[in-house]
């Protein structure tokens, strides 16, 4: 079995390509929907006669995939404004998203430098969440048919300072309190827990709950902040990593999950499963606090999900006497 | 001396007593309950700026909104896409701050359920470097009103990324490609369970944030071939200096209305792949405008071996070696049985 394993591994097939090299794309104006020119380089590398070169503009660079017309790109009405390199080209054809340049088929010259086809008149997309691409072709024939010389493909995006207003921007939802709605539509208006009387027999534990959400692609992230409980110079210490609760000992620690020892939290709710407290914050009758942890994230869109918190802390029969206290702070972010 | 030794240790039990007899003091909490925008992006040439707002809307529809605005900076926390804030107020300023050129309103104060926008604007210095460069926008809550042991405040995050276009220095290094576990955070050879992710990990080695495309072909022994035409479909960004993986699903679950970044929420479904072999390529593209497009292909095997799979193959294998060992055996009683006739004659 090995021995096979060994002769797939060994008999990998290589690829072989030839592809246009120094490819680059010039975007004059990146601004969603606006009239611009593009100034397309590469350098022509098979040394053979050129009579066409065909770019396709889609979503997917990879040539052999289905193309996509970018959002709102329009280059039907583009003109080849200025060339460099290997010159003599003009347009042959266009539509929405295809130009064909040909000229006399023509052995190239040869020269290292890139070659730039200056292209006035083009409509960019409007979609700044994704990027585009030109696919590049070069072609003995004039007409922009039969085998390929070189190909590749450049890529552009548009950016923009100001959120399209036809689109529905991303935003993210977050409220923190004693209690709240599933949708952050109301809380309980108390922003505070009164653990009780510290005790070494026992655990004190108290909850918050907050609730998230977010239509942004890349999700979002919870990060707390803090200090343990601290009564002037004496402190609570926190648990660094998630660890039991063990009366007797200074302990403070939180999770975002139901426990049974002591009994106190909940499990996430909602119904998107991609919002999850992170890996040491979410075991039941494990608790931590670390300031700066993430406690809670989603990969992407995650548009409600309420957290329960629960707070346990212990004190030792040591414990200097005082009035232990702290602040927590929620942070909800995007993520990149 | 004893009546002086029996003072002291009642004084310190009634002190040890009253320490734990103490109710909880008051604490000032804070919260509130908002929506923000969680990113903003920007292109601006050196020299230029742009003018924008940022819509807060108070989602409380009982309590009015303070908020307090600061501008921080932030990096990555390891392999994904989470910001490590620094809020600490002296932490020092990354290379990649827009700390000395955004500038935002203070506070804002935000009635019952309604919104505000608050301007900021953002300006390139002529002659500044191309490259990317971001910071975030904090919206931290003021105290509630309350007493106990723990206080709550909720506060929320903005990202900004500003491009400054022109050449820049872009190096992305592939350093990871294969079948990969989300549940376990890692790659795997051989894969007992169907391969839902295909991951790979580049290193941003350059000074602009990289947006990879592109698309990932995986082929089986017998030659079926699966597809993945868009390996970043969130349009995720690897920070200057991250490693990032990114883990694309190889067939993306469905309800037939979401398409395109809106399915990549919907996470991943089960492919109908086959056991064996598998040799996935990657084929990324990433370069700013006025760049060089760069291009980097990578190959890489995995194995898709189910237990039901391997099992039969034991079998098959078991079943195999008996039958060979049988005819084995037939075989050398053939050829010795005759012998050992002859001998005892």
């Amino acid at each position: 079995m090995a021995l096979l394993l060994m002769v797939f591994v060994i008999t990998m097939p290589a690829g072989a390509t030839t592809r246009l090299q120094d490819r680059g794309l010039f975007m004059y104006s990146s601004a969603p929907g606006a009239t611009t020119d593009y100034k397309v380089a590469f350098t022509y590398m098979t040394p053979e006669s050129i009579g066409s070169v065909d770019m396709l503009f889609c979503n997917n660079p990879i040539p052999y995939e289905p193309c996509v017309t970018p959002t709102g790109l329009d280059v039907s009405h583009a003109t080849l404004s200025d060339q460099t390199g290997e010159t003599g080209f003009s347009i042959l054809s266009q539509n929405t998203n295809h130009i064909i340049l040909t000229r006399p088929s023509t052995m190239i010259s040869g020269a290292t430098a890139p070659s730039t086809y200056t292209l006035s008149g083009i409509k960019n997309p409007t979609d700044t969440t994704q990027a585009f691409s030109i696919r590049l072709k070069t072609l003995d024939a004039e007409n922009g048919t039969g085998p390929q010389v070189d190909f590749g493909s450049v890529r552009g995006q548009v950016t923009t300072g100001i959120e399209l207003q036809t689109q529905v921007p991303p935003m993210l939802l977050f409220c923190a309190a004693q209690e709240v709605a599933d949708n952050c539509t109301s809380t309980s208006d108390t922003y505070y827990s009164d653990m009780g009387r510290l005790s070494p027999k026992s655990t004190l534990t108290a909850q918050s709950q907050m609730a998230v959400g977010t239509n942004a692609t890349g999700g979002f992230a919870i990060t707390v902040t803090g200090d343990s409980l601290t009564a002037g110079t004496s402190v609570i210490n926190p648990s660094a990593t998630p660890t039991a609760s063990q009366p007797g000992t200074n302990q403070f620690g939180i999770n975002l999950v139901e426990n049974t020892s002591p009994a106190v939290g909940e499990d996430p709710q909602g119904t998107w499963l991609n919002a999850l407290p992170t890996s040491g914050y979410g075991t039941p009758n494990k608790y931590k606090f670390v300031s700066g942890d993430v406690i809670a994230s989603s990969p992407n869109v995650s548009l409600m999900k309420k957290f329960t918190v629960s707070y346990i802390v212990n004190s030792a029969p040591s414990l200097r006497a005082g009035v232990y206290s702290t602040t927590i702070t929620y942070i909800a972010s995007g993520r990149f | 001396m004893k009546r002086l030794r029996t003072i002291v240790v009642a004084m310190f039990a009634v002190l040890i007593a009253g320490a734990y007899a103490l109710p909880a003091g008051a604490v000032d909490g804070s919260s509130a309950a908002l929506s923000i925008v969680p990113k903003k992006n920007y292109s601006i040439k050196p020299g230029g700026s742009v003018k924008d707002k940022l819509i807060i809307r108070n989602l409380s529809t009982t309590q009015s909104l303070h908020l307090t605005l600061r501008v921080i900076d932030f990096t990555y926390y390891g392999e994904d896409g989470t910001p490590k804030l620094f809020l600490a107020k002296d932490a020092p300023q990354t290379t990649w701050s827009l700390k000395p050129f955004m500038t935002v309103g203070k506070s804002v104060d935000i009635g019952p359920g309604k919104s505000k926008s608050v301007p900021m604007r953002i300006a390139i210095p002529a002659g500044h470097g191309a490259g990317s460069y971001y910071s975030a926008i904090i919206y931290s809550g003021g105290p509630g009103q309350g007493s106990g042991q723990v206080g709550l405040s909720a506060s929320g995050v903005t990202l900004v990324f500003v491009t400054v276009p022109g050449k820049v220095k872009e190096d992305i290094q592939l350093k990871k490609l294969g079948a990969y576990d989300t549940g376990s955070g890692s790659y795997h050879f051989i894969m007992t369970q169907t391969p839902k992710n295909i991951g790979y990990t580049i290193q941003n080695k350059g000074n602009v944030v990289e947006s990879p495309v592109g698309s990932i072909t995986l082929k089986d022994m017998f030659g079926h071939t699966t597809t993945i035409d868009d390996v970043n479909p969130a349009s995720s960004l690897a920070l200057i200096g991250q490693t990032r993986t990114f883990t694309p699903c190889i067939k993306y679950k469905t309800d037939g209305k979401t398409q395109g970044s809106q399915m990549h929420a919907n996470g991943c479904d089960t492919a109908p792949l086959w056991p064996g072999l598998y040799h996935a390529t990657v084929d990324l593209f990433y370069g700013q405008n006025g760049n060089n497009t760069q291009e980097v292909v990578k190959n890489a095997v995995f194995w898709y071996l189910p237990w039901w799979f391997i099992i039969i193959m034991l079998i098959i294998i078991a079943v195999i070696a008996y039958y060979i060992w049988k005819f084995t055996r037939k075989v050398k009683g053939k050829v010795n049985g005759p012998k050992r006739l002859s001998r005892r004659r």
